[in-house]
C-alpha cells in the first residue's frame, strides 16, 4: 500500500512541475487567446537572471523578485514588439512565431550561459520527510503549495477583479472590446507581463531538480501543453489537475501494468487525454465556446 | 478563394530554393579547390598529406546541449597537436616529419550536420577524420567513411558499434572504452566479492543503456550475483523519481544507474536515500564528476559510489606534480583554453587521444590512408599521456575499443580514490 501511495505522491510531485508551466499556457490563453509556445524559454531566460542574481552573492528570494520582475518586462515587451504583430491575423502564423520566438530565446540564453546543466539552489530545504512509509520531499511540498496558490490567486483574478474581467473580454473579442472602450493593447501587454512572470515563478520552483540550462523546460513544455489542453484551455484549475494527472497515470501504468512498463509509460496519459477530449473537447473544465448563428 | 495566390508564392518558392542551391554548391566548388595539395613523396600519396603536412578534420558538437564534452574534445586533442607542432612536428615512419593541421567543424549534435561536415572536410582536402564526439552522429558519418575508404578513427563515443566489428567497417575504430567495458568492470567487481549480491538497475533506453547491462550480465553470469529488478527511463524525461521508487522497492544490495543525463542522475542519488534505500551505486564514467553529480546528490550517504576511469583529473590536487598532468596543462593553456570555456574529462581523453595519432604517425611507412590504418590497428601495449597506471592502448583486439580496460574508483566525499574490492 505505501508503495502505491509513494508512485502516487512521486506522480503528483512530477506533475506539479507540469502544472507550473502550464498555468503560464493558460494564462496567456486566457487573455490574449493565443498558445505561446515560447512560454518556457521565456520562463528560462527569466530563471537564469535569478540565477545571475544569486551568484553576485544575492539571496535566492532576492533573485527570484528580480527574475518576476525581468520577466514582466520581457513578457510586455516581447508582446509588444513581436506578437503584436501577428494578432488579429491567422492564429496559425502567431503560433508560429512564438517557436521562432523559443528558438531565438533559448539561443540567446544559450549565448550567454552555454548549455552545461548547472545546479540551481532550491527555495526549501533538502529535506525528506517520511509519513507512515511514503516519503515526500519538503521540495516537492513547497512546490505544491506555491502553485496551488498561483492557481487559486488567478481564479480570482478571473472570476472576481475588473482586471481579469476585461482581459477576458478582450481575449474573447478584442473588437467588441475595443468598441467598449477597453484599452486592448494594454491590457494584451498586461496579460503577456503577468504569464511571463509566472513563468519565472515555475522557472525558479523546478530548476533545482531539472538543472538550469537553456533547454531545461523544452520536454517539460510538451507536458505542460497537454496538461493546459487537458484540463480546457481557459482553466487555471484544469491545468494543475490536468499535470497532475498526467504524472499520477504515467507512474501508475509504469509500475503496474507490465506490458507497458517504463518505455510506454508516458503514452498512457495521451492515450486518456485523447479519449478525454474526443468526449469533451473543451478540456476536463474548460468552458464549452458557444456561438450564435 | 485564398489558393488563388498559392502558384505564384509556390514558383516564388521554387526560385528562392534554386538560388539557395546554386549558392550552396557554388560555395561547395569554391572550397573543394583549396584543398589537398598530393604533390612530392611517394607515387600514390593519399589526398590530405604531403611531405610536410598532414590535414585532419573533426566534426564535434560546438554548440548546443553537448557543446561542453563536444568542445573538449577538440580543446584537447588540438593541445596535442599544437604542442607537438611547435616543438617541431610529428615524425613518420617514412622518415620525413610533419606539421598537423586540424580543422573543427560544428554539428550541434545533429547527424544530419555531422554528415555535412564530414562531407564538407573530405572536399577540403581531409586525409583522416578523428576524435569525433557523439554516438549518433557517427553512427550517421561511418558508412559514408567506410564507403569513400577515409579513415574515421579514435572515437570520441563508447557505443560498441564503433569497435564491433571491423570487418564490416575497416575505417572506422572507437577510442574510449565502450560501454560494455565499463559494465563489465562492474560485473567483475561484485563478481570477485565471492558472496551473494542483489541488483537493480537503471537504464537509458537506448544502446548506451543496453551497453552498460550487456557488459555487465555477461559479466555476473554464472555468479552470486543476481539482478533482482530492473527499470528504464527515456533521455526526455523530467524525472526519475517514479523508477528509483519502483527499485527502491527491491531493496537491492546495489544499484547500477547507467544514467546519462546529469540532471536525471542527481535525481537518482536524492531520491533513492529519500526513500531510506542506500545501496553501492555504480555511475557511469560520464555521470559521476563530483563538482556537477554527486555534491548535488548528496552521494556521501551511500556506502560506496564507484566509477570508471582511464585517465588522470588534471584539476585533481592528487595529480598536481604528475608530470603528463603539467605538461597537458601547460599546452592546454596556450591551445585548448580558446575553443573551450568549460572541463569535461573529454579535455584529458582527447589530449591522450592526439598521442595515440603521433604513435600511429610514427609507425606509417607511406603516405596513404591505407599505411595509417594499419598503424593505427597494430598499436597495443602504448603508454599514452594521462593514462592512469596500468591502463594502455590496444588497438589490436577486435571488438574493443582504442582504451579496452578501465579501472574502478570510489568517491571518498571530495574526490575519487583507488578501490581495494567490493
Amino acid at each position: 500500500m505505501s508503495y502505491f501511495v509513494q508512485l502516487v505522491v512521486d506522480g503528483l510531485a512530477t506533475g506539479s512541475v507540469y502544472g507550473a508551466l502550464a498555468l503560464a499556457i493558460v494564462l496567456v490563453n486566457r487573455s490574449t487567446g493565443m498558445i505561446n509556445f515560447s512560454q518556457g524559454a521565456l520562463a528560462v531566460l527569466s530563471t537564469f537572471v535569478a540565477y545571475a542574481v544569486v551568484q553576485a552573492g544575492a539571496p535566492l528570494l532576492l533573485g527570484l523578485l528580480v527574475a518576476v520582475a525581468f520577466a514582466v518586462v520581457l513578457g510586455a515587451f516581447v508582446e509588444r514588439v513581436v506578437v503584436r504583430r501577428f494578432e488579429g491575423g491567422d492564429a496559425n502564423t502567431a503560433v508560429v512565431a512564438t517557436i521562432g520566438l523559443l528558438v531565438l530565446v533559448s539561443g540567446i540564453a544559450g549565448a550567454i550561459w552555454s548549455y552545461d546543466p548547472r545546479p540551481f539552489p532550491s527555495l526549501f530545504p533538502n529535506a525528506t520527510l517520511g509519513l507512515g512509509g511514503v516519503f515526500v520531499s519538503v521540495r516537492s511540498i513547497g512546490t505544491t503549495v506555491v502553485i496551488v496558490a498561483v492557481m487559486v490567486l488567478l481564479q480570482l483574478l478571473f472570476r472576481f477583479t475588473k482586471l481579469g474581467l476585461a482581459m477576458r473580454a478582450v481575449a474573447d473579442n478584442p473588437s467588441s472590446a475595443a468598441l467598449s472602450g477597453l484599452p486592448v493593447s494594454r491590457l494584451l501587454m498586461i496579460g503577456w507581463g503577468i504569464a511571463a512572470g509566472l513563468g519565472a515563478v515555475a522557472g525558479v520552483l523546478v530548476a533545482p531538480q531539472l538543472f538550469i540550462s537553456p533547454t531545461m523546460l523544452d520536454f517539460t513544455l510538451v507536458y505542460a501543453l497537454a496538461a493546459a489542453i487537458l484540463g480546457g484551455l481557459d482553466s487555471p484549475l484544469g491545468a494543475v489537475v490536468a499535470g497532475w494527472f498526467i504524472g499520477v497515470v504515467e507512474n501508475l501504468a509504469g509500475a503496474y501494468v507490465d506490458v507497458i512498463g517504463n518505455d510506454l509509460k508516458i503514452a498512457v496519459p495521451f492515450a486518456a487525454m485523447i479519449v478525454i477530449l474526443a468526449l469533451r473537447p473543451q478540456g476536463l473544465f474548460g468552458r464549452r465556446t458557444v456561438v450564435r448563428v | 478563394m485564398k489558393s488563388l495566390q498559392h502558384p505564384r508564392r509556390l514558383s516564388s518558392a521554387v526560385a528562392l530554393f534554386g538560388v539557395c542551391a546554386l549558392l550552396v554548391t557554388g560555395c561547395t566548388r569554391d572550397t573543394g579547390t583549396t584543398g589537398g595539395g598530393t604533390e612530392g613523396g611517394a607515387a600514390a600519396a593519399s589526398p590530405g598529406i604531403t611531405d610536410t603536412t598532414v590535414s585532419l578534420g573533426i566534426s564535434s558538437p560546438l554548440s548546443g546541449a553537448t557543446a561542453g564534452p563536444g568542445t573538449c574534445s577538440v580543446a584537447g586533442l588540438n593541445s596535442y597537436l599544437e604542442a607537438k607542432n611547435a616543438a617541431g612536428g610529428f615524425a613518420f615512419g617514412d622518415g620525413k616529419t610533419r606539421q598537423v593541421t586540424l580543422t573543427y567543424l560544428d554539428d550541434a549534435y545533429d547527424p544530419a550536420k555531422a554528415v555535412a561536415n564530414f562531407r564538407q572536410l573530405v572536399n577540403q582536402g581531409m586525409f583522416a577524420y578523428v576524435g569525433a564526439l557523439g554516438t549518433p552522429t557517427n553512427a550517421a558519418v561511418m558508412p559514408i567513411a567506410n564507403q569513400q575508404e577515409v579513415p574515421q578513427v579514435l572515437l570520441m563515443a563508447g557505443a560498441g558499434e564503433f569497435s564491433a566489428d571491423q570487418a564490416a567497417n575497416p575505417w572506422t575504430s572507437g577510442f574510449v572504452p565502450t560501454y560494455s567495458t565499463e559494465g563489465a568492470a562492474f560485473g567483475k567487481l561484485l563478481v570477485d566479492a565471492n558472496q551473494p549480491i542483489t541488483v537493480a538497475t537503471l537504464a537509458q533506453n537506448d544502446d548506451y543503456g543496453s551497453g552498460y547491462l550487456d557488459g555487465f550480465t555477461a559479466a555476473i553470469e554464472g555468479s552470486q550475483v543476481r539482478v533482482v529488478d530492473s527499470a528504464t527511463y527515456e533521455p526526455t524525461d523530467t524525472s526519475v523519481d517514479g523508477q528509483v521508487t519502483q527499485l527502491a522497492a527491491s531493496g537491492a544490495d546495489v544499484l547500477l544507474s547507467a544514467v546519462s543525463v546529469t540532471p536525471l542522475q542527481v535525481g537518482v542519488l536524492t531520491k533513492a536515500q529519500s526513500l531510506g534505500w542506500k545501496p553501492r551505486v555504480f555511475l557511469p564514467s560520464n555521470t559521476s564528476t563530483p563538482a556537477t553529480v554527486l555534491q548535488p546528490g548528496g552521494a556521501a550517504a551511500y556506502p560506496d559510489v564507484y566509477t570508471p576511469a582511464f585517465a588522470k583529473t588534471p584539476a585533481s590536487p592528487a595529480f598536481a606534480n604528475d608530470p603528463d598532468v603539467q605538461e597537458y596543462t601547460k599546452a592546454f593553456e596556450q591551445y585548448g583554453t580558446s575553443i573551450t570555456k568549460t572541463y569535461t574529462p573529454h579535455c584529458a581523453w582527447s589530449y591522450a587521444e592526439g598521442a595515440v595519432l603521433g604513435e600511429a604517425f610514427a609507425t606509417m611507412e607511406e603516405p596513404t590512408r591505407e599505411s595509417f590504418m594499419t598503424a593505427l590497428r597494430g598499436i597495443s601495449g602504448f603508454t599514452a599521456p594521462l593514462l592512469l597506471p596500468g591502463i594502455t592502448i590496444d588497438t589490436t583486439k577486435e571488438d574493443q575499443a582504442a582504451v579496452s580496460s578501465v579501472n574502478l574508483v570510489r568517491y571518498n566525499g571530495t574526490g575519487y580514490e583507488p578501490v581495494q574490492g567490493y
